[in-house]
């Protein structure tokens, strides 16, 4: 007799749980919904001023990979015209016009991070040898570096770093390989060296400009070179001695050595690079990440509404928790409630103001409603037109709260809303039949059993932690759901049943 | 701890209210079938067909323009009973037990007038006295002259005797005497006392008043048990067909007994409590589940079904 509604549970479980799994393995939600990443202001300012007819400034900005998501930009122009491009080295700011007696030109942005994951790279292409290495020099750079290239990638960076660092200061005592590193560093310079090197040893570079995430202030750009290890890429100082501290905070803005910063026709000055550490919420966090995502559930998240409207979704998809908490209490427990859900409207209530006064204003209200109902039962209206007269009652009621809470700057008391006007109603109606029928003492039990069961919902929806549990898996309504039915099947005893039966325990 | 105490409730075979909700009301009462009993002009229509007495009907008001006629209606009739047709738990209901050139006289000695009549009617049929306050129809009856037997343990009102039926079974019996306490109503709720009917003899066995176990009436003072309920044999007969007649297989039957005419069906309930098994001190659950032990053989007539739960139960 219970299989099908068991059956029908375990099932809704099941769902759940593949949904969760694939969300926390597939989609790589957190399985408990706390940040992980960092959050950044980014800002650029800089003055420019307009040396010719025409100013074209181009400004390198950060863009997205993977584990860096960048939203809320900005773009300060003044009177000059903005445009924004794309190009393989990175996404730039271009700002032209004129401006004769300068203008302030500004980008501001946040730029969440988070673990990537596992994510594959492309191995990168070899580059070219810088063109100014002659055909010879390259020939001699592939001889010093000849040994290394049946090692793997990151042994062979350490080598070039090793050759680096080890160019003797006076030539010759260490023959021809050293006399040979010792020109050329003295000919193209050491970053030049560097890239030749990594080229002869077959390692993927490119130069890098960017910043550091990390907070600060700088007026330029740091220049890198980023070498690939096979896996990703790994910044080392340009003058080949170091691999860079703190990688994950490297920010590269433009990858092939193109710099940061270009102005033509003008000249720009109070060049500055902002960065602040910003607390940024959960909500945010995880919307930022679903927000871009192009998996199915992603897109179907809940995370793609209207931040009006998430708001409303966020407490409504807690409502049914409290439902779940009365089918217990009413069912299991046997303890009475008004109506059946009229304590997860008054919880909703509670929510404009606030748990104290919520239950002391329904506790007055309901007190002269149901002082009225007495004397409108002498009355002896018809239902409807009684119910309307103690709308207008509650609503009195309300509007005199409101003045009064005015006069006396109690803003709580103002803000009744208006959803519970109508349980209030109902409310009054059924605490007076509940009084008449079954006496005060099961009316007032009621009223508590209410208030409690409305006090646990408050506590349950305004839980931002399971706001935003059920918010990211909504999926667990079908898990609550799954409870709901297997309450439904309950057949045994209710706990108040221990009580009412008590006569048939004693064994007698 | 509290799975122990559950078993003591299982082994004195207590019927819960969630079971009885599941396994009993929702698994055997066909809500489509729910209006028969819900509605008082449709039960009194279905124990005509199948030879059971009732309260007589003088007429049915079904809207406020009828209300104008009441005075030609009640033209003749002395004494009446004018109740909502979809009623619970006793509300609404008015007894006339006299009446003048112009006012009525109720019950408790109150004279109304005409007027009083109309206007409650009028409630009737807005649905004051029905639970979800659907519109519904007022019932004129004649009034029950109740039999003196339990008038010792009375304290006014009729007092009726509740049968629970399971497939065409008796299975438990009480009489539900009014009170001070329940204003003369029957109800248990309200106050009123139970006491429960062996029933294989028809006699009262043990009370209980507001979940007490009680000896004697609170107000009179006489003993409730060992009384012997008259035409016992009738009313078992009169239970044994709800069934039949409602496709309910688990329904309460109420009948009071009138001096004149005997046991008179006053309604049947397909949602009957469970205090019953408090006025009785055992079990329902046990005796539900010996009734679908039973050998099939006893299902055919409602004599046989009788005939076994008077030896079995």
């Amino acid at each position: 007799m219970k299989r099908p509604a068991v059956m029908v549970a375990l099932c809704l479980f099941i769902l759940t749980s593949v949904l969760l799994l694939y969300r926390i393995v597939g989609l790589g939600y957190p399985p408990l919904p706390a940040s992980t990443g960092e959050a950044f202001h980014f800002k650029f300012d800089g003055h420019i001023k307009s040396t010719g007819s025409n100013t074209t400034l181009s400004v390198a900005l950060p863009s997205e990979r993977p584990g860096l998501i960048i939203t809320e930009e900005y773009f300060g122009s003044g009177s000059l015209s903005f445009n924004l491009t794309r190009t393989e080295s990175g996404r730039y700011g271009i700002w032209t016009g004129h401006a004769e007696n300068g203008e302030i030109v500004s980008y501001r942005a946040t730029i969440v991070t988070r673990s990537p994951g596992i994510v594959k790279l492309k191995p990168p292409p070899l580059s070219e040898y810088p063109p100014s290495i002659s055909p010879d020099e390259r020939a001699s750079t592939e001889k010093a570096t000849e040994k290394f290239r049946y090692l793997p990638i990151p042994d062979r960076i350490g080598l070039v770093l090793n050759l680096m660092n080890n160019i003797p200061e006076e030539p010759f005592p260490e023959g021809d390989a050293g006399k040979f590193l010792k020109y050329m560093e003295a000919k193209y310079g050491r970053s030049m060296l560097m890239l030749a090197l990594c080229r002869a040893a077959s390692i993927p570079v490119r130069t890098v400009e960017g910043i550091r995430l990390a907070e600060g202030i700088a007026s330029r750009p740091l220049t890198w070179v980023d070498a690939w290890n096979g896996q990703r890429w790994v910044g080392i100082s340009t003058d080949g001695k170091e691999i860079l501290k703190d990688q994950e905070t490297l920010l590269a803005l433009t990858l092939d050595g193109t710099p940061t910063v270009q102005v033509e026709g003008g000249r720009i000055s109070e060049v500055r690079w902002d960065i602040g550490r910003i607390i940024i919420g959960q909500w945010r966090h995880n919307y930022e990440h679903i927000a871009r995502s192009e998996r199915f559930l992603d897109r179907w998240s809940l995370f793609r509404l209207p931040a009006e409207f998430q708001q409303t979704f966020r407490i409504l998809l807690l409502v049914p928790i409290g439902a779940l908490l009365i089918s217990i209490l009413r069912n299991i427990i046997g303890f009475p409630t008004f109506g059946i859900f009229m304590p997860v409207l008054m919880a909703l209530s509670f929510r404009n103001t606030g748990l104290i006064y919520g239950l002391a204003i329904f506790a007055g209200v309901i007190l002269i409603g149901y002082a009225a109902r007495r004397l409108l039962d002498r009355l002896r209206l018809l239902l409807v037109p009684r119910m309307s007269v103690l709308l207008t009652l509650v609503i009195v009621c309300f509007t005199l709260l409101a003045l009064f809470g005015n006069k006396f700057g109690m803003r709580q008391v103002m803000a009744v809303g208006l959803l519970p006007f109508v349980i209030l109603v109902m409310t009054i109606e059924r605490f007076f039949v509940v009084v008449e029928e079954h006496g005060i003492r099961t009316a007032l039990q009621t009223s508590a059993g209410s208030a409690a069961v409305a006090f646990i919902t408050y506590l349950i929806i305004s839980s931002e932690t399971l706001q935003l549990t059920f918010f990211i898996y909504p999926e667990l309504l079908l898990a609550i759901g799954a409870l709901q039915t297997l309450v439904g099947r309950y057949t045994g005893y209710r706990l108040s049943e221990l009580s009412r039966f008590r006569e048939f325990r004693s064994p007698s | 701890m509290i799975g122990k105490l559950f078993q003591q409730l299982r082994d004195a075979g207590v019927l819960g209210i969630n079971n009885r909700n599941a396994e009993y009301i929702m698994r055997c009462n066909p809500r489509s079938r729910y209006p028969l009993v819900d509605n008082k002009v449709l039960t009194k229509g279905l124990a005509k067909q199948y030879g059971i007495p009732t309260p007589v009907l003088f007429h049915v008001i079904k809207n406020h323009g009828s209300i104008k006629n009441l005075k030609t209606i009640l033209e003749g009739i002395k004494e009446f009973v004018v109740k909502p047709a979809s009623g619970s738990g006793g509300s609404g209901i008015i007894l006339i037990t006299e009446r003048t050139e112009k006012v009525f006289l109720t019950q408790s000695g109150k004279a109304v007038a005409l007027e009083y009549l109309s206007y409650h009617i009028s409630d009737i049929l807005s649905g004051i006295f029905s639970l979800q306050g659907q519109e519904d129809h007022a019932i004129i009856e004649s009034l029950i002259h109740p039999d003196q037997v339990f008038s010792a343990v009375t304290y006014q009102g009729v007092p009726d005797v509740r049968i629970i039926v399971y497939r065409g079974v008796p299975v438990m019996a009480m009489v539900r005497l009014p009170t001070k306490d329940s204003d003369g109503k029957a109800n248990l709720h309200r106050g009123a006392i139970g006491a429960g009917i062996k029933l294989g003899t028809g006699h009262t066995i043990t009370a209980v008043h507001k979940s007490q176990i009680v000896t004697h009436h609170p107000d009179t003072g006489n003993p409730v048990s060992g009384l012997q309920v008259p035409h016992w044999d009738t009313m078992l007969s009169i239970a044994a067909v709800a069934t039949d007649m409602t496709d309910l297989c688990y329904v309460g039957v109420d009948i009071v007994i009138d001096r004149d005419r005997g046991p008179v069906l006053l309604e049947l309930n397909a949602r009957p409590g469970l205090a019953i098994q408090m006025a009785n001190k055992d079990g329902l659950l046990k005796r539900l589940e010996s009734v679908d032990a039973a050998p099939a053989k006893i299902f055919t007539t409602p004599e046989k079904r009788i005939a076994w739960a008077k030896e079995n139960l």
